[in-house]
């Protein structure tokens, strides 16, 4: 059935390097070297020595990343994850002051944020007309609420034996174990969303989620997967985490999924699914890491950033919209 | 002027960045006349409506209400001089009620309250007057298409305006739903109301205009009297050449059974359908809108779970438990929204076609990208996409051309054995439905079963071999392409008919 017409069809790919230029990850890289010259004219010790030696708190946090990310460009969002990495820490701490070995701490921290994570997934995916956003709200309280159950009292729990967290805790170089794990994790998952099948499912969930079951996708398979790989990997930030603070207490993880969730914004994922790449979130991530360093450096307090992290989350949004807005003037008035 | 004309638009020109969408076109209405405006997709119907409606505003050409220049700033305008819209697809508030979406910005107030029993009141009296079948206090979620225009035919009313535009209004209506918009139409007329019709079927045209106007790529065709005018002169000025034979259903010699369907049942939905398809026959599937022949048709490939039923395919029993094993079998379902079913409309073309195939081709789980753009476009091209490139997004096409992306998505899949088409002609041209057709009947002679779900008599009569008519959920009746009629088909689609009894399939 050759059309009749004999119309051809491009099948060129356009966009050279131009276009990745002018595209918002490469606005992003600008943003991360224009942070870094700032925590330089403003703090006098901030440099490359200092920066890692505060990077491996913030790096277990940037984990946490791709999930979320994986989670929003399917059009859902996961705001429990604050309460997993808190439960995850704390039955990490359990585990390793009734004497297992460190690996099963590893493994049992690991493991409660996959359960955990399995939790949220089979809820959404079981239950399709709940917003995830309410199913997550409920788990979080409930999450945070076994933890500090656990916990007791006290409030808090130290690990007695901190030799394995301390042998995670070290330095190959000048980089921390974690920043090596950390690039591992971001080639596969940045390559799992961007050149398999599995990351186009993703986006055809999130852009129609009704086309993409027509089309024989999983849809309800691949949200369960997604919050269980996010439930992971919070417990893979709570056992790094750790490495760090040794001990968890019942404000372990408190806003992690607010930051984490504004990290995939700025990286240009949109909430409302089906856009945005984790590279983007990636870089963002570490735009935000290198700003509280040089922020907190000049003594500025928490607070202050994070209203600048808010501003520069709304201008991130507000930018994409007011440029298309104005694009989009500029073609009405040429005629 | 002798003529009373209550509209008139003299040389509208609107340019739109980088397209003309209207080119000096003109336009008369005669103050109590039933007016059809056809043409293609993309003729500029929709563009010369929204121009009469103050949406967009030309930037050439007069307009005349009454024979006085107007220059509308916005649709309000448009309202207060008494044109009153009606879209293909109603635009109401579904979690309000008839009442209120009747009212939505001209309520009846006094005192800042807001005086819902004598709007409730009001509202019954012009839904009466239309003859609904639903109450002013009914949800407008909870109603049909057809029973949302008629509010919005009530809504019209109840500013009272004198031009009605009704746009595709039978687009998404089934025969008897048609006939009654149809009485509504012939009141309207009666009342001294002025119409403005748009519609892609000619019954409608024939049913209800004394003139039709007909625009072609942006420009004014012509005006003619509809008794006047042949059946194939007005195509032929729709599309500028001569359409010779719409459906070109060809004889083919049917092969063995290819695909059955036993006792399909989900309670209520549909209940023991049965029915055969052969290789190289089209089958047709009709019945009024809920007759459940969608419903029925999504249990078989998988999308919903039906309580019983078995399927066939090559005389074999295969098990479908969800739209991948009805894919992998080779039973392809176009679905009926391709916008919402069919498309993702953000995404480019060719990675619309290319998404339920993209397991196949990636065979490690990369995506073979430059192999999905050869496809893409070999199957867009086969098809005779109207579009620049495969990676336009599927948004940028009009209906009859996405429709040929659902198309070539389907042909992708090259195990393809039965294809299902629901609706595949709803809302396109002329033009574009018989190159659906032509497709279908290539698909035919290939050697594929075909499925037809349609509401429309002429595709489903010109088109099948066989066809089964659904009424309430069961299959009434199966009727042979040599015996079939309109009116056979009504007889077993309508409820109350005795001598149409349920249940029995030929």
């Amino acid at each position: 059935m050759a059309g009749k017409s004999g119309r051809e069809i491009s099948a060129v790919p356009e966009g050279g390097l131009k276009e990745k230029l002018l595209s918002w990850e490469g606005a992003l890289i600008l943003i991360l070297v224009a942070v870094n010259i700032l925590g330089v004219a403003i703090s006098p010790v901030y440099n490359v020595t200092n920066v890692l030696r505060e990077m491996p708190k913030y790096l277990a946090e940037a984990f946490m990343v791709f999930g979320m990310g994986y989670i929003l460009v399917l059009g859902d969002i996961d705001i429990s994850v604050g309460s997993i990495v808190c439960l995850s820490a704390t039955m990490a701490c359990f585990a390793g002051n009734a004497g297992l070995p460190f690996p099963v701490v590893v493994l049992v921290c690991v493991l409660t944020g996959l359960v955990c994570g399995m939790i949220n997934g089979l809820i959404a995916s079981k239950f399709t007309e709940l917003p995830t956003m309410i199913i997550t709200l409920g788990t979080q309280i409930i999450f945070r609420g076994i933890a500090e159950v656990s916990l007791g009292s006290g409030g808090s729990l130290s690990m007695k034996d901190t030799s394995g967290l301390s042998a995670l805790g070290t330095k190959i170089g000048p980089f921390p174990i974690s920043f090596f794990v950390l690039v591992i994790f971001a080639v596969i998952f940045i390559t799992l969303l961007s050149k398999t099948t599995f990351g186009r499912r993703l986006y055809a969930i999130g852009s129609n989620q009704t086309a993409a079951k027509y089309a024989g996708i999983n849809v309800q398979g691949s949200r369960f997967f997604a919050f269980s790989l996010l439930g992971f990997l919070s417990g893979v930030c709570a056992i790094f985490l750790l490495s760090t603070l040794f001990g968890a207490n019942t404000t372990t993880g408190n806003g992690f999924e607010m930051e984490i969730i504004a990290m995939c914004v700025f990286g240009g994922i949109a909430t409302t699914g089906g856009k945005g790449n984790l590279i983007g979130a990636f870089i963002a991530a570490f735009i935000i890491f290198c700003l509280r360093i040089a922020l907190g450096q000049r003594n500025i307090n928490t607070q202050i950033i994070l209203v600048v992290i808010g501003l520069m989350l709304i201008v991130s949004v507000v930018i994409p919209a007011i440029s298309s807005a104005v694009s989009a003037g500029r073609k009405k008035q040429g005629n | 002027m002798a003529e009373d004309l209550i509209l008139e638009l003299k040389g509208i020109t609107k340019i739109f960045p980088g397209v003309k969408a209207l080119n000096n076109v003109h336009f008369q209405l005669r103050r109590g006349e039933v007016h059809a405006l056809m043409g293609e997709n993309g003729a500029g119907k929709s563009t010369f409506i929204k121009v009469i409606t103050g949406v967009h505003k030309a930037e050439e050409g007069q307009m005349f209400l009454n024979g006085q220049e107007v220059d509308f700033k916005g649709p309000l305008d448009a309202q207060e001089a008494g044109i009153a819209a009606v879209y293909q697809h109603p635009t109401s508030y579904p979690e309000l009620t008839v009442t209120e979406n009747i009212f939505m910005g001209h309520e009846t107030v006094s005192g800042g309250i807001i005086r819902w029993r004598e709007m409730n009141e009001k509202a019954q009296e012009l839904l009466d007057s239309l003859d609904a079948d639903f109450k002013a206090t009914d949800e407008v979620g909870a109603l049909s298409v057809a029973q949302q225009q008629m509010m919005e035919i009530a809504k019209a009313l109840s500013t009272n305006a004198q031009i009605f535009i009704l746009d595709e209004p039978t687009a998404a209506l089934t025969a008897n739903e048609s006939e009654k918009l149809y009485g509504i139409v012939d009141r309207l007329r009666e009342d001294g109301k002025s119409v403005i019709f748009i519609s892609h079927r000619f019954e409608d045209m024939y049913r209800l205009a004394s003139r039709v106007t007909v625009f072609r790529d942006s420009q004014y065709i012509g005006t003619y009297d509809v008794d006047g005018i042949s059946n194939a002169d007005l195509i032929k000025a729709m599309v500028g050449r001569e359409i010779t034979d719409m459906y070109p259903k060809e004889d083919i010699k049917l092969g063995e059974e290819i695909f059955r369907i036993e006792n399909f049942s989900r309670t209520g939905y549909f209940k023991d359908v049965s029915f055969d398809v052969r290789a190289g026959e089209i089958v047709g599937l009709t019945g009024l809108v809920g007759a459940g022949r969608t419903e029925t048709i999504e249990s078989v490939c998988g999308i919903t779970k039906p309580d019983s039923g078995k399927v066939y395919l090559e005389g074999k029993e295969i098990s479908i438990k969800k739209p991948k094993d009805a894919m992998d079998a080779g039973v392809i379902l176009l679905p009926e929204d391709r916008q919402k079913q069919g498309l993702i409309l953000s995404w480019g073309l060719g990675r619309n076609v290319t998404l339920p195939i993209q397991d196949e081709l990636a065979k490690t789980g990369f995506n073979d990208e430059a192999k999905e753009r050869e496809l893409a476009k070999k199957h867009l091209e086969d098809v005779d996409t109207k579009a620049v490139t495969i990676f336009q997004p599927a948004s940028s096409l009009s209906g009859g051309n996405q429709q040929k992306v659902v198309v070539a998505k389907a042909l992708a899949q090259s195990n393809m054995k039965v294809v299902i088409m629901d609706e595949p002609t709803k809302g396109i041209d002329v033009g574009a439905k018989k190159e659906i057709y032509e497709i279908m009947g290539q698909l035919a002679k290939k050697g594929y079963g075909i499925i037809m779900i349609s509401s429309e008599m002429p595709e489903i009569i010109g088109m099948s071999d066989r066809i089964f008519v659904m009424r309430g959920g069961r299959v009434s009746g199966c009727l042979s392409r040599d015996d079939v009629t309109q009116e056979k088909i009504l007889e077993l689609s309508m409820e109350q008919n005795s001598s149409a009894k349920g249940g029995e399939v030929a």
